[in-house]
């Protein structure tokens, strides 16, 4: 088994029994996963906490992956984003990247390269975050005169 | 308007309708060609008979109208001459019977010397004789003893008597010669007792006139008496003194003689006379003319027909061809179109299947590596051997799906073509290259008839390679070892054409029309996915080319991709 990954991530596809065995497979190797099976969820859950990934399948019935994309990124522009693309077209997926997902894989998932991604985003977020609270700070003790 | 197209549609035979589906109900091409040829025939040849009877009648008519007037001016020419004749014989004969002569010429010989010298001049008269008031024939001269005869009771007698001069119907009398006579009545001055002087003249006389007065030796010109007597021999009806038979009346008639020839018949009466000029003509004078003109008619009329039959024929022929061409156009486009539009539509359902299997391999995918997740983490058990086994054959046929349902969303797809200048003769090349190995290990012999200066078209290259491996691959696969894979190019028409022909078994002809079609496949399951040639039409279709193929059981197979230089689509981006 992998080594263990400590992070948050929301997955976000219609298909309930997908959902649930990958949230238990990614669960098995450490991470912390919440699952939502609608998009108008997902995009509640993300407003409430932050993720250090949110996996979106596209084809979704009612509000689709692109949709949700969308609304998860005009609340939380730093939410990192990896798309699942079912379908395979290079359209849907390039409209997904130009709306501000990190990146995309194609269904069915490969858990190795699924791990590999979020690690990725979860390393860049903290990198995000550190830069981010560092810049707080400068910016803390560039207003307030000590 | 409407009704009347209701109605023109509805008297138009089917074979003439513009049909969409020719395939169900075929038009019947010897009715078109028929009704068509009748049509043609019909409008082509009824004026020129129209015209070609107008004319004839016409003509006729013309002819006719002309010998009628011709052979009335004869007629009365004829009679003219006729009057003319008897007139100056009976004026001799007045001349003669001058009013006080009476006495002289019933004394002596006087007569005899008369009638000599009469003779001298006109040797046509027969006789001559001097008749009393009272009939009684006082002097004659002639070849019979008449002298003393009494004709006081005689029809003629009175008639003289009455009105001076008469005319005799030609008779035979005593003589039994045809003759006439010509008597003239006088008074005498002193006596003042009426006189006669009458005078027989040859019939031959008139026989001869008539005869030099007859101009056309064909014609028939005789003179008859008022009840119907011939008076002069006639060619046709009989010899002279014979009743005619033929029912002729004044003026100009028309018949048919007993030998069905036509006859113009004309009679004028001779003024102070008891006869009657009879004309009669067997034919036009304008025979000739009309024969001619008959002949020429119907010459020119057979050559009109002959020529029209001649020349509707081939063009109903070669209309009723353009027809059947364009029909079998249609159809074979419509079949075409049936046929690209099936696999258009087998294509997105593929790819919707594609997409929906997506999902559930997704979920097994999923469960396995959550199942080997677990096995992973519980200690040996038994069986888990053979469970990692069977979780890895899930994995694998997962994996083997998800190839299948890649290449179905790939078919679908239309990714943009990447336009450059392509020279198809290298992108084959390069092909074989890569297919050197498995057609050196299957034995396979490559020819390439390459034509050199072939143009560099406009498409994508590496959508090229990928028609001509998966053809090549086909035609490699269908060949047992030491087969001939040949590919060929040329420039048909502006457009590049490549076959690529291998002498392989052949694709049965009940399988032909399927082999575009995706998921098709004859070769084992497992081994082919039955995309290879969707793919392939999918993409030549996309560069703006067309493939077709041709096979013989036995014989081998060819593809013909046919590639546009220069791309449409591409000219309107």
């Amino acid at each position: 088994m992998d080594k263990n990954l400590h992070a948050k991530v929301l997955l976000v596809d219609d298909e309930e029994d997908f959902i649930k065995t990958l949230s238990q497979r990614l669960e098995m190797r450490g991470l912390k996963v919440s699952a939502a099976t609608r998009g108008e969820e997902a995009v509640g859950l993300a407003e409430k906490q932050t993720f250090d990934a949110i996996v979106i399948d596209l084809a979704m019935p009612g509000m689709d992956g692109l949709e949700t994309l969308k609304r998860i990124k005009e609340n939380n522009p730093d939410a990192e984003i990896i798309m699942l693309s079912g379908q395979g077209t290079v359209k849907a997926t390039t409209e997904a990247m130009k709306l501000g997902a990190e990146d995309f894989l194609e269904k069915p998932v490969d858990m190795k390269d699924l791990l590999e991604k979020i690690n990725e985003l979860k390393t860049k977020r903290i990198l995000v975050l550190q830069k981010k609270s560092m810049e707080e700070i400068e910016q803390i003790l560039k207003t307030k005169a000590w | 308007m409407k009704p009347l197209s209701a109605f023109i549609h509805k008297i138009v035979p089917y074979a003439f309708k513009d049909v969409d589906n020719f395939e169900l109900h075929p038009r019947s091409y010897s009715q078109v060609r028929l009704l068509l040829f009748f049509i043609m025939i019909a409008i082509s040849i009824g004026p020129v008979l129209t015209t070609a009877g107008l004319g004839y009648y016409n003509y006729k008519e013309l002819l006719q109208k002309e010998e009628r007037g011709q052979l009335e001016s004869r007629l009365v020419g004829s009679s003219r001459s006729i009057a003319a004749l008897i007139d100056s014989l009976k004026s001799i004969v007045i001349f003669v019977a001058s009013k006080n002569r009476y006495v002289e010429l019933t004394t002596d010989n006087n007569l005899e010397l008369l009638f000599d010298r009469i003779k001298r001049q006109y040797e046509f008269f027969a006789d001559i004789g001097v008749i009393d008031q009272d009939g009684i024939q006082q002097s004659y001269w002639g070849p019979y003893d008449l002298k003393g005869a009494d004709y006081s009771k005689e029809e003629w007698f009175k008639e003289v008597i009455a009105r001076g001069v008469y005319i005799s119907r030609v008779y035979s009398g005593y003589r039994l010669v045809p003759h006439f006579a010509i008597a003239v009545a006088n008074q005498n001055p002193v006596t003042k007792k009426h006189w006669v002087l009458r005078a027989t003249i040859d019939a031959v006389t008139l026989q001869r006139f008539v005869n030099t007065i007859k101009t056309n030796a064909s014609d028939d010109l005789f003179l008859v008496d008022d009840e119907g007597y011939l008076q002069t021999t006639s060619e046709n009806f009989g010899q002279n003194l014979s009743q005619l038979v033929e029912d002729i009346k004044p003026g100009i008639q028309q018949g048919i003689s007993a030998g069905g020839e036509n006859l113009f018949y004309g009679m004028d009466k001779i003024k102070d006379t008891p006869w009657s000029v009879v004309l009669v003509e067997k034919r036009y004078i304008h025979h000739e003319e009309w024969t001619t003109f008959r002949s020429k008619l119907l010459v020119i009329v057979v050559a009109c027909l002959v020529l029209n039959l001649l020349i509707v024929y081939g063009l109903v022929t070669m209309l009723t061809n353009l027809i059947r061409k364009a029909d079998e156009l249609q159809v074979s486009m419509l079949q075409e179109a049936e046929h690209t539009d099936k696999l258009a539509s087998i294509g997105r359902l593929a790819a919707g299947v594609g997409h929906e299997i997506n999902n559930p391999l997704a979920i097994i995918n999923q469960k396995t590596g959550l199942a080997e997740d677990l096995m992973l983490l519980s200690p040996d058990f038994e069986h888990k051997e053979t469970i990692s086994g069977c979780l890895k054959v899930i994995d694998q046929s997962v994996d083997r799906c998800k190839a299948i349902t890649h290449r179905l969303l790939g078919f679908a797809r239309r990714s943009n073509v990447q336009y450059e200048n392509v020279q198809v003769n290298e992108v084959i090349k390069e092909v074989m290259q890569f297919l050197e190995n498995s057609m050196l290990h299957s034995r396979i012999r490559l020819e390439l008839k390459l034509q050199e200066d072939l143009p560099p078209i406009l498409s994508d290259h590496l959508q090229l390679q990928q028609i001509f491996l998966n053809i090549t691959n086909n035609a490699i696969d269908s060949m047992s070892k030491e087969g001939l894979v040949t590919i060929m190019t040329h420039l048909v028409a502006g457009e590049v054409r490549v076959v690529i022909q291998d002498n392989g078994s052949g694709i049965p002809t009940d399988i032909l029309p399927h082999i575009f079609e995706p998921f098709f496949t004859t070769k084992e399951t497992g081994k082919g996915t039955g995309l290879g040639l969707s793919i392939t039409y999918g993409l030549v279709k996309k560069l703006g080319g067309d493939i077709t193929v041709r096979s013989h059981v036995g014989q081998g197979t060819a593809f013909t991709i046919t590639l546009p230089i220069k791309s449409e689509d591409h000219d309107q981006n």
